[in-house]
């Protein structure tokens, strides 16, 4: 192959490094308004009254709009949230009014004269509680709300999804166990902190078409919530997404373009920006959800796991549209990537007056592995074997069965697993002396798993014109998010018409424009969208070959794509090249057929079925699974509790490099961002109250705190996936922290069952021990 | 809305003035901490008086007999690079390369770090070993006063109305060792949760500590208790656990009063061994 599997550099490289990219708080349109949201103080109150006749006074205030502007429910699983408050206040920062202004401190003033009444409501601020008879119910309207049909809500109870796995016989399961284990580990919310925060622009035009400019991950996912909230059809709303600054999840289905529209409905064509605050990002986009997990496990005295029995309970905060999809893949996932024959997991969402949970790298994996991976290190020290002995008993191979009874097909766990034991010198190697005094070295190691979280029959499509001279433009609407997609689907447009990328475009991001795609999340845009591009591109290549048949008189099936001309072996000096053929065939005579060559390619996952409502059990619940392991070593200073994680070992069965380059970078970023979660990211939540929703309090890695990387990979093609590649993009983030914790308990001896794991709990266990 | 007016003098004189005639003045110098208070809302001064137009103020000098004044302007990484600074007071270099970034030293001051009164300021504890003196400008001219009369609580200090500090002057030794140590969540730009500074001054050992009260203390009884004694093992945790008592750390977003006495213990024996020959 000749781009495929190469270290192509970034095709959106030099405008990012020049500052030329454009994002959309970077646009300016004349005439421009700036909104602002006024918010609710309360986590949990009854909305009373929003007077805005002040506010509409003010000199330069333009739009002024309440809840009743935005009535219409929407959600992307789960109808359950407007996009201002309308009669209920669910978490504090709610938006229950906003304004459009001639400039944003004018906005601000306007807000301040908005004049609210509340009804302060007892509030639900853990989802444990929240599941008691007697807690306060953040929806009582559930009943009313619309769902897809694979979630299950308990309407009169603050269950928005209750997923479960029954698989086997579990009690018959902890019968024959050697050893039963019961731990509880707790995961907090943290924020996915990417560099942009969220940004919008809406404008109206006179033929009552909107233009919306969105710094979002999944521009038709925004169009059609729009076109729900606002009774619009698709055809006059347009989403553009011009370049997004980091996603993370935090930047997929909606957030604040409802706020937005409802303003630019009321200005008569001016154009209204509003863009997020740090703070605002902290608080009201998405969260990760807070999990608190119980987990059962038997263990037979050969070191096989025999039974599970989970207890998921998420805290999905105040709207789950996003959420009750993360707590049906911590559900199905709910074994970690192990082979258990009997499997019991309830997986529940649970409403509570906090910010809103939704989608972040990793959809739930990061959380349960969390918990998992620590738990089978603690069996495995109850047998008295180590932990990477645990994992080659128990850890999925190709033939075994997953928590939904699906027969594994391709799985590199194992030789992951060997892979990273070999890089890090696991088993022949003493432990390197700690590089000062008071410190101890650890070592931990973490298995992982998942798969792409997404609806079975998610669309993707793509779009190639053959340029007259032989370029290409690849129009696909898939965004790059800082993954690196736009250069791999480039690659594979190369690869199948042996174009260069240098003479391939891709243009992303324009409902207008460019085609559908469902969403940039799960993992799923390179094997989603890529397979999408490669039918496009074979689209264009048949009619190439079908015009050179005629042209060369030499039948189709003999010739091929090479270095932009359609050759054949059989008569090697006629060949033509691909711009000859790009605006159709000219024929002798002077006529010409055919026209511009244009490819289209659709692609939806093949074979991916529901499972069954009461057991979770299917034949192929997901589209494919990825498979890794990464190992740390990490020091501890006793007397400060301080971590300092040293070295990361990552290997992931990825089935085929697109671009080493580019997979090395997202691997790197996982890492890091999983170290993040594992030693300082946290809200800090009181009574509803985020504490900290700041960079001065809410803690990231900087460079100082990388490790030193060893990156490797094995490839185990995916059958169905573009030249054999799968998604790695979020799974390289789950191993991370449950490795570091692992590697804690190695140092010292002590467990730390919840996330961050920070100086004051290290020092706390320590006394405790 | 955010209004007020903006004044940029010459001379420190003018500066004075301004703050007479406005009660609620603020007084720009890097605003790495004032310009985040305006924007959050948090500070809605009527009047902002910028003193970087002063020239004199951002000079550094050094002689025996005064020793290192540092003007008010001086940017923390001019002045952790003035070769006085360095070979001369290397523990307020190290202090004050741990404040913020590189970007954010590149405008903030010392004078600044400590007229802000954070019991976590990193400057704040080598000044006080240091026995430093502050400069100020007033109605009645300029006067000097010590360092320990500066601070009077969390985020509040002895000046009084038309005040402005003018720089520091740390009086000169013949040996200081021993150093600055931060604990923090984060190695890189982050918070104090605790911060010692610990040295033995042309013989006397000297203890101060930041974030752990009100505002940053000086370790007296604890240095007391050191004055003549070998630091043997049993000397050093008996200091430390005097040094504790001499603390009243709190509970806050950043540790609990729990973890920052355990910190305050090891900083202090840390320290304390650096010390031993």
């Amino acid at each position: 192959m000749r781009y495929i599997g190469e270290s192509i550099n970034r095709v959106d490289g030099i405008r990012k490094v020049t500052g030329a990219l454009k994002y959309v708080d970077d646009i300016k349109l004349s005439r421009m308004l700036y909104a602002a949201v006024k918010r609710s103080p309360y986590p949990h109150a009854k909305l009373l009254k929003v007077d805005i006749s002040k506010a509409e006074k003010l000199p330069g205030v333009k739009a002024v709009i309440t809840g009743k502007d935005v009535a219409n429910r929407v959600g992307l699983y789960l109808e359950d949230k407007t996009f201002l408050a309308t009669d209920r206040i669910r978490y504090r920062g709610e938006g229950v009014a906003a304004v459009a202004a001639e400039s944003k401190e004018i906005a601000l003033a306007a807000i301040g004269l908005i004049e609210v009444e509340y009804e302060e409501l007892p509030a639900v601020t853990n989802a444990v509680e929240g599941l008691k008879k007697d807690a306060p119910l953040v929806h009582p309207d559930m009943k009313e709300y619309k769902w897809g049909p694979i979630f299950f809500p308990e309407p009169g109870t603050n269950i928005s999804n209750h997923y479960k796995i029954r698989k086997g016989d579990v009690e018959k399961g902890f019968a024959e166990a050697e050893f039963i284990v019961e731990n509880e580990f707790f995961v907090p919310h943290i924020q996915h902190c990417p560099i942009e925060t969220h940004s919008v622009i809406a404008q109206r035009d006179p033929d009552e078409s909107l233009t919306i400019w969105s710094t979002c991950q999944s521009p038709y996912a925004v169009q059609k919530a729009l076109s729900v909230a606002f009774n619009l059809p698709l055809n006059k709303v347009r989403v553009l997404s011009p370049a997004v600054g980091g996603g993370f999840g935090g930047k997929a289905g909606t957030t604040l373009e409802g706020i937005v529209i409802p303003l630019a409905m009321k200005t008569n064509g001016r154009p209204v920006k509003l863009t997020y605050t740090r703070e605002d990002e902290f608080i009201n986009s998405f969260v990760r959800q807070g999990l608190h997990a119980t987990i059962k496990t038997g263990i037979n005295k050969n070191g096989k796991i025999v039974a599970v029995k989970n207890t998921f309970i998420w805290d999905g905060g105040a709207y789950t549209e996003y959420g009750v999809n993360i707590v049906r893949a911590g559900g199905y996932a709910s074994t970690g990537p192990y082979d258990v024959p009997n499997v019991w997991t309830d997986s529940i969402c649970v409403y509570t007056n906090h910010p809103v949970g939704g989608p972040y790298r990793g959809f739930g994996m990061s959380e349960i592995h969390f918990a998992i991976e620590q738990n089978i290190d603690m069996l495995a020290k109850k047998l008295d074997i180590n932990p990477v002995e645990i994992r080659r008993i128990n850890g999925l191979r190709p033939g075994g069965k997953n928590a939904t009874g699906q027969v594994v097909d391709v799985c590199g766990l194992q030789d992951c697993l060997e892979d990273v034991v070999k890089k890090l010198d696991w088993e022949n190697s003493i432990k390197q002396s700690p590089s000062k005094p008071n410190r101890v070295v650890g070592r931990g190691i973490s298995c992982a798993y998942k798969a792409p979280s997404m609806p079975n029959n998610v669309a993707s499509s793509a779009i190639i014109k053959i340029n007259d001279d032989g370029t290409a433009h690849l129009m696909v609407s898939a965004q790059d998010i800082g993954q690196g997609s736009d250069t791999v689907l480039t690659q594979i447009a190369s690869e199948v018409l042996s174009i260069p990328p240098n003479r391939i475009t891709i243009k992303t991001g324009d409902t207008d424009h460019t085609p559908y795609e469902w969403q940039t999340v799960a993992s799923r845009i390179t094997y989603c969208t890529g397979n999408a591009v490669i039918k496009a591109c074979e689209d264009a290549k048949e009619q190439l070959l079908g015009l050179a048949q005629l042209k060369l008189g030499i039948e189709k099936d003999k010739l091929y794509l090479k270095d932009g001309y359609i050759n054949s072996d059989t008569q090697p000096q006629k060949k033509i090249a691909i711009n000859e053929l790009a605006l159709g065939l000219s024929l002798e005579d002077g006529s010409g057929i055919h026209g511009p060559i244009i490819g289209r390619g659709s692609f939806i996952p093949p074979g991916v079925k529901n499972t069954d409502k009461q057991t979770g059990q299917g034949e192929k619940p997901v589209a494919f699974w990825t498979y890794g392991c990464q190992g740390v070593e990490i020091e501890v200073d006793t007397e400060t509790g301080k971590i300092e994680v040293l070295k990361v070992a990552s290997s992931f069965d990825v089935g085929k490099i697109i671009n080493p380059q580019l997979i090395e970078g997202q691997i790197e970023g996982g890492i890091i961002q999983g170290l993040g979660s594992a030693i300082f990211e946290e809200l800090i939540i009181s009574k509803g109250v985020v504490l900290n929703p700041n960079f001065v309090d809410y803690k990231i890695p900087t460079a100082d705190d990388m490790p030193e990387m060893i990156i490797s990979f094995i490839e185990n093609e995916e059958p169905t996936g573009p030249f054999g590649a799968r998604g790695v993009g979020e799974p390289c983030m789950v191993p991370t922290a449950p490795a570091i914790a692992n590697a804690v308990n190695d140092a010292l001896g002590i467990r730390i069952m919840s996330l961050p794991i920070t100086p004051e709990k290290i020092l706390r266990a320590l006394k405790e021990k | 809305m955010k209004t007020f007016e903006y004044f940029k003098p010459n001379t420190i004189e003018e500066v004075s003035l301004k703050l007479l005639e406005y009660g609620d003045s603020k007084i720009l110098n890097g605003g790495t901490d004032l310009i985040v208070a305006l924007n959050e809302g948090r500070s809605c001064p009527s009047i902002v008086v910028d003193i970087k137009g002063i020239e004199k103020l951002k000079e550094i000098s050094y002689c025996e007999d005064n020793g290192l004044t540092v003007g008010a302007c001086t940017t923390l990484n001019d002045m952790m690079n003035n070769r006085y600074v360095i070979g001369n007071y290397k523990i307020l270099a190290e202090a004050a390369h741990t404040v913020g970034s590189c970007q954010v030293r590149n405008r903030a001051t010392m004078v600044g770090n400590i007229t802000n009164a954070s019991p976590l300021a990193d400057t704040a504890t080598p000044l006080l070993i240091l026995d430093a003196f502050v400069k100020i400008f007033g109605p009645g001219g300029e006067r000097e006063i010590s360092i320990h009369d500066f601070f009077i609580s969390v985020r509040k200090t002895c000046l009084k109305a038309g005040e402005v500090v003018v720089g520091i002057r740390i009086p000169a030794y013949k040996e200081i060792l021993g150093l600055y140590q931060k604990h923090a969540r984060r190695d890189a730009v982050d918070l104090a949760t605790v911060c010692a500074s610990i040295a033995k001054i042309d013989g006397d050992i000297r203890i101060a500590l930041g974030s752990v009260a009100p505002t940053p203390i000086r370790c007296r009884r604890t240095e007391e208790y050191l004055r003549d004694k070998d630091l043997t093992e049993i000397v050093i945790e008996e200091a430390a656990n005097l040094a504790l008592d001499e603390a009243s750390p709190i509970d806050d977003v950043r540790a609990s009063r729990v973890h920052r006495q355990d910190i305050i213990k090891v900083l202090v024996k840390r320290g304390l061994k650096e010390l031993v020959i």
